[in-house]
């Protein structure tokens, strides 16, 4: 994969990011100079076993894996290789049966439940394929989520959640249930949620698996802008080339493996 | 901490289950608050019969007055002992006696035991809370009575001019009604002592003797020397006392029985609570996953399910105190089991018993969520990558 190509496809909406971050606050240009080279994900040796009654199910076999800081990558392989067992233990919402897995420097192994939860909180952005909205709460109320475990007052939590949804191109659409939103719009709110707490890395399961082309390309521009313009760090499982095209590096797993 | 009004919004977007579960929920609370308004309610009546300076004597062993006998001859003993002790004017005190007649109810079929007082000229000085409202007093050793209020129109003769029979062929002339501030005298028929006594065969006696001390703190003076002369073979208790001892039996029975119903009926709601909770959290198993993913700890998954199973709870609640509280508009008339007679009453809330209804829904909320929100705070994050 070219980063070249990427970028170069993105020029048009870098423009118009450039001209909005002088109005998004610091949060968004935290990490404005990631340090290149330096592994924000690193994986050695890493096995996941589940057991299915007595019967042991090896999804992931002593993988090992590396991803820079500032990096967009993909994770592509065939249904049941394992894609979403190890970007669970990398987002810290499982953990490895044996190996190591540090995460901008936390070890998962060996982390408790609740010390997992403030890593979450504090590093890692969810998209999923489903969105994973509150039906019951409006898209404003959905993106400052993450933000009421952060000790910001209301009004720097409401501030924030809009310059998110801002971001995501939603500021007309902040007080709409998700039910009142199409795929793409709800995809969008569910971004605007993961990067509203200013994370490490954004974690991506088929984020365009539900959606149309043209939706889907929406979102996949909308990541690359996050990626190039706001230098979040993206890994992204999915089994779309289009969507694997827009990653500066795509890797495949198979039975467990990275090939 | 999750925000409440994801709990607020998510009970009101499943209307009908929460409204099945709320309305069981405030069918306990008003069951429960019914009974204990009722109790209330009992206890007052009979309560607003009791003066603080008024002693009862009867005899001893005697628990109502009913069952009681005091020989004229110690009536006056005992008038005399009371002015000795220091007695408020004239009447210092009244020898009753009670007597309990049979009387058809009107409108429904049935009849009713309602007590018969048999009273001096003095009833009126003696009890000066007690007026009439409608015609005028009886004349003294006729057949004329006078009535509670409460027994108006409720019972065949029970109304001016009308007349029942005290015995058979021995009919008695309503010419008054009374009010006594709602007390179960109200739930009395007034009749000329003599008249009551001749008729039950009774002469030479009464039933109990009522006096009025000058001050409530002289009480135990005079209890030491009525109950002093074991001759005498007499009790004194203050009024008080001794209406709180006939309605407690009543009222103890209601409480045990309001207890019992909100009970069974409470452990109905509340598994109807934690069925609703069990399938919310079931049902929302991803969104929960999703909110521990993104960081919500597991108390904080517990603290929320709890407090939606508890707004869930007091909205019931809430609903079934109101309903209750309406119920102050309903009178009732029961068996009174200290004197097996009818007494009439009302639903009279307090704040205290509302607040313990509300009170209970909030705890059978808490402990019926209790086992749902366990189960919520142990959905697994992973939930949230599930399609
Ligand atoms: N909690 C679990 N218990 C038992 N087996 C599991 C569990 N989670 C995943 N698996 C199994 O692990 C294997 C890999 O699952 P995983 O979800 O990681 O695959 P995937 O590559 O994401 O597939 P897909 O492309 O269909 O999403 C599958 O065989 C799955 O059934
Ligand atoms: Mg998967």
């Amino acid at each position: 994969m070219s980063t070249e190509s990427t970028n170069e496809r993105t020029s048009k909406p870098n423009a118009e990011a450039k001209a909005m971050q002088s109005d998004v606050p610091e949060q968004y240009r935290k990490n404005a100079t990631p340090e290149r080279g330096k592994a924000i994900i690193e994986l050695s040796g890493v096995t996941k076993t589940f057991f299915r009654g007595k019967e042991p199910l090896t999804v992931l076999d002593g993988l090992s894996l590396s991803i820079e800081e500032g990096g967009f990558e993909a994770l592509m392989g065939p249904s049941g290789s394992g894609k979403s067992t190890l970007l669970n233990l990398i987002a810290g919402l499982d953990r490895p049966t044996s190996g190591k897995a540090i995460i901008a420097g936390n070890d998962i192994g060996a982390m408790s439940d609740g010390e997992l939860a403030k890593f979450r909180a504090r590093h890692i952005g969810f998209i999923f394929q489903s969105y994973n909205l509150m039906p019951v709460l409006t898209a404003r109320e959905n993106v400052e989520l993450p933000l009421l475990l952060t000790k910001l007052s209301s009004t720097e939590r409401r501030k924030r959640a809009e310059t998110a949804l801002r971001v995501t191109g939603l500021e007309n659409r902040m007080d709409h249930y998700p039910r009142q939103l199409s795929g793409g719009q709800e995809q969008r709110v569910a971004i605007a949620r993961a990067i509203v707490h200013d994370p490490t890395i954004l974690v991506c399961d088929e984020p365009t698996g539900d959606l149309d082309r043209k939706s889907a390309d929406d979102i996949l521009e909308l990541l690359t802008k996050l990626n190039v313009d706001f230098k979040k760090t993206i890994l992204m499982v999915t089994h779309d080339p289009a969507a694997a095209d827009r990653a500066t590096i795509t890797r495949h797993l198979n039975k467990g493996r990275l090939e | 901490m999750v925000p409440i009004k994801y709990n607020v919004r998510n009970l009101v977007v499943r209307k009908s289950t929460t409204a099945a579960a709320a309305f069981g929920l405030a069918l306990v609370v008003f069951v429960f608050a019914c009974a204990l308004m009722l109790a209330n309610g009992i206890e007052r009546t009979l309560g607003r019969a009791a003066s603080p300076d008024v002693v009862v004597v009867m005899r001893k062993g005697s628990d109502t007055e009913m069952t009681s006998t005091v020989e004229d001859k110690q009536v006056s003993l005992v008038l005399a002992q009371a002015a000795q002790i220091g007695a408020a004017k004239k009447p210092v005190g009244v020898g009753e006696v009670l007597a309990v007649v049979l009387l058809d109810k009107v409108g429904v079929d049935g009849v009713s035991n309602v007590t018969v007082r048999g009273v001096t000229e003095d009833v009126f000085a003696f009890r000066p809370s007690a007026k009439i409202i409608e015609g005028r007093a009886a004349n003294p050793g006729s057949d004329e009575v006078v009535i509670g209020s409460g027994l108006k129109g409720r019972f065949k003769g029970m109304n001016i001019g009308e007349s029942f029979e005290l015995k058979k062929n021995r009919p008695m002339k309503v010419v008054g009604i009374f009010d006594d501030d709602g007390s179960a005298f109200e739930s009395e028929v007034w009749a000329d002592v003599h008249v009551v006594r001749q008729a039950f065969g009774r002469s030479g006696s009464v039933s109990s003797v009522r006096v009025r001390l000058d001050s409530p703190s002289k009480f135990d003076a005079f209890k030491t020397l009525v109950e002093g002369d074991r001759q005498l073979g007499l009790i004194a208790m203050r009024e008080a006392d001794y209406v709180e001892k006939q309605s407690q039996a009543t009222g103890i029975m209601l409480k045990i029985l309001g207890g019992m119903v909100a009970f069974f009926f409470g452990v109905g709601a509340m598994i109807g609570a934690t069925i609703t909770m069990n399938a919310q959290v079931a049902g929302r198993s991803r969104e929960i996953g999703t909110l521990r993913a993104l960081g919500f700890s597991k108390g904080s998954i517990l603290f929320s399910f709890l407090i939606e199973s508890l707004v869930l709870s007091l909205t019931g609640g809430v609903v079934g105190a109101v309903a209750a509280i309406g119920m102050k508009a309903v009178k009732l008339t029961m068996l009174n089991m200290g004197t097996f007679t009818e007494i009439v009453f009302g639903f009279e809330p307090t704040p205290t018993i509302i607040i313990s209804a509300v009170g209970l829904s909030a705890f059978m909320g808490l402990l019926g969520g209790f086992l749902p929100a366990v189960r919520a705070a142990r959905v697994s994050p992973v939930e949230a990558m599930r399609g």
